[in-house]
């Protein structure tokens, strides 16, 4: 990770998620216009001026969101292939 | 024909044709910027690119979307008149089509390499991200082309890939790509993962229009899509290799050097997707963001994808179209036109001439054994040659009089479909059909149809001539 993403003190908790491995990803150019925010745990990003339905956990629609379970079940595509065991 | 030298020159172009408009309204990145782009497809065949430079918390930006977002832009882009028809841009797409290959131009410096940023990347300061639907999971680049090379075969130059394929930003220095099994890369990335090793990439923003068209294209794997834009542009075309091998665009504005990260995967999406709907989330490949390159000023594009139609369905109309109408002509030269222009060629409208009664079922049949056919053509539509499959009012009087359910319907159960389609059972799995709407002709003796009516002698000299005339009136 690259270190210019800046840990939260008393982070947000995911409005997706609810985890709080929340950080700030970037400020607005122009001082105090807004803030974006993303989750390490399952990569949703927000911006403190979009609506509720994207910023507040209990305002996030219930169909988009993500439990642990459901991440952990999360299909992988593609597969991941074995390895070659020599190089062609 | 024309070669556009880099996405300025075309914003110019677009400019002096009066398609490019500049939004100076204050707006916010959501959801205005998105708003904007869905609301001008609907503006019609003359729909005007826009070019946005007041959005909040910026002081110096410019977002362009919606470039190829209607049929003039996509003249303008071939080169064409912006009042050229669907139908004729389509016949002139093909021809140059088949004069593949052309020539890739090496050289050595492109403006893109006038600042660079190779250290504490960070995307979202950047680029100009923003969310384009409600329910997508993050901000996505999703009109950038991705190139990369096949480890197994690295110095060969026609199996390198240019593709489109949607990038979510996951924090400062990681995308998620979606690699959909089908397409090129993801047989370059299964490739690099066998080896145990990255697959090296550079996502590029901000192109000249032909090489997203190019990139958007399902030619074969072994066809590059720099030589396949250079007959389309009549011009070899103009590349800068990087230290990796990679060649990329002498006219993007942004270049992204990086590698996929072998045998990783992430959660990534949802993502409001072609069809309509939202793709699901799923653990996706991820890309490691080493290096950063632009102009001076870049200009930042994307592309709104939502409920069609969008500027997507621009993008992915006759770059559908032609090679299945390719693979097609091969078998059957009888076929005259093909338009794949709804939902990514989910419904697709075939003409051709009929040999003898069946012979239209064929042609159905011969669409579905297409590498597109595999995965997205699930309603075929045959008509005959004197209906053009681009006019819906020829289309629909041909299934209204020529098609007799009992006869002319032909359904195929369990077929294999694009995991997007949301109307699969299973997911991947669809029941597809052809509807055979031209006139049965022997031995298929059904109908009682007498004389067809013609058009009165002189209507094509009229319609050229009215045309002309009602261009004058209305100016």
């Amino acid at each position: 990770m690259s270190a210019s993403t800046t840990k939260v003190t008393d982070p947000l908790p995911c409005p997706r998620c609810r985890s709080n491995t929340t950080v700030v990803r970037a400020v607005s150019p122009k001082a105090g216009v807004w803030t974006v925010y993303g989750c390490d745990t399952c990569f949703y990003t927000w911006r403190s001026t979009e609506p509720e339905e994207n910023t507040n956990p209990d305002k996030y629609p219930a169909v988009f969101r993500l439990s642990p379970e459901k991440l952990a079940k999360l299909e992988v595509a593609p597969t991941i292939p074995p390895l070659r065991s020599t190089k062609p | 024909m024309r070669a556009y030298q880099d996405f300025r020159e075309f914003l110019a172009v677009l400019d002096q044709e009066k398609q490019l408009l500049r939004v100076t309204d204050a707006m916010m990145p959501e959801p205005d910027l998105a708003a904007a782009a869905a609301a001008a497809t609907r503006l019609g065949n003359r729909s005007p690119a826009l070019l946005f430079n007041n959005v909040a918390g910026y002081s110096d930006v410019q977002i362009a979307m919606n470039v190829h977002g209607s049929w003039a832009n996509h003249a303008l882009a071939l080169g064409l008149p912006q009042d050229t028809s669907i139908r004729d841009q389509f016949f002139e797409f093909v021809r140059r089509y088949r004069l593949y290959p052309g020539q890739l131009e090496r050289v050595t410096s492109a403006p893109w390499q006038e600042v660079v940023i190779d250290k504490d990347i960070n995307l979202f300061e950047i680029l100009p991200l923003f969310r384009l639907n409600l329910g997508d999971g993050a901000f996505f680049i999703d009109k950038a082309c991705v190139v990369s090379r096949d480890p197994d075969d690295w110095n060969n130059d026609d199996v390198e890939n240019v593709g489109c394929y949607r990038l979510q930003v996951k924090d400062s220095n990681h995308l998620g790509i979606q690699t959909v099994p089908q397409h090129d890369i993801a047989l370059q990335l299964a490739h690099a993962e066998a080896r145990g090793e990255d697959l090296p990439v550079a996502v590029v923003l901000g192109n000249e229009p032909l090489i997203m068209l190019m990139a958007a294209t399902p030619m074969l794997y072994t066809q590059l899509e720099y030589k396949m834009a250079a007959v389309m542009q009549g011009q070899p075309y103009r590349v800068v290799q990087n230290e990796k091998g990679l060649d990329i665009p002498y006219g993007s504005e942004y270049v992204l050097e990086g590698r996929i990260l072998g045998r990783k995967r992430q959660p990534e999406g949802p993502f409001g997707e072609f069809p309509g709907y939202y793709s699901g989330c799923h653990q996706y490949p991820v890309i490691e963001i080493d290096r950063v390159l632009h102009r001076k000023n870049p200009i930042y594009e994307s592309v709104y994808v939502g409920r069609p139609w969008t500027e997507l369905d621009y993008l992915q109309a006759l770059t559908t179209s032609t090679p299945v109408f390719d693979q097609l002509n091969a078998t059957f030269p009888e076929v005259i036109a093909v338009n794949a222009l709804y939902t990514h060629g989910l419904v697709l409208i075939v003409s051709t001439k009929v040999r003898y009664g069946g012979f239209a079922k064929a042609v159905g049949l011969r669409v579905l054994s297409t590498p597109h056919g595999l995965g997205y053509a699930k309603v075929i539509i045959v008509v005959n040659e004197d209906v053009d499959p681009f006019d819906l009012n020829q289309v629909m009087w041909a299934i209204s009089v020529r098609v007799n359910p009992a006869g002319d319907i032909l359904m195929l159960p369990n077929l294999s479909e694009n995991l997007l389609d949301p109307a699969c059972q299973p997911s991947g799995i669809v029941q597809k059909m052809i509807i055979d709407a031209t006139t049965p002709v022997p031995p298929d003796n059904r109908g009682d149809y007498g004389e067809l009516l013609q058009n009165p002698v002189g209507t094509d000299v009229w319609l050229k001539k009215l045309g002309a005339l009602t261009k004058e009136l209305q100016k």
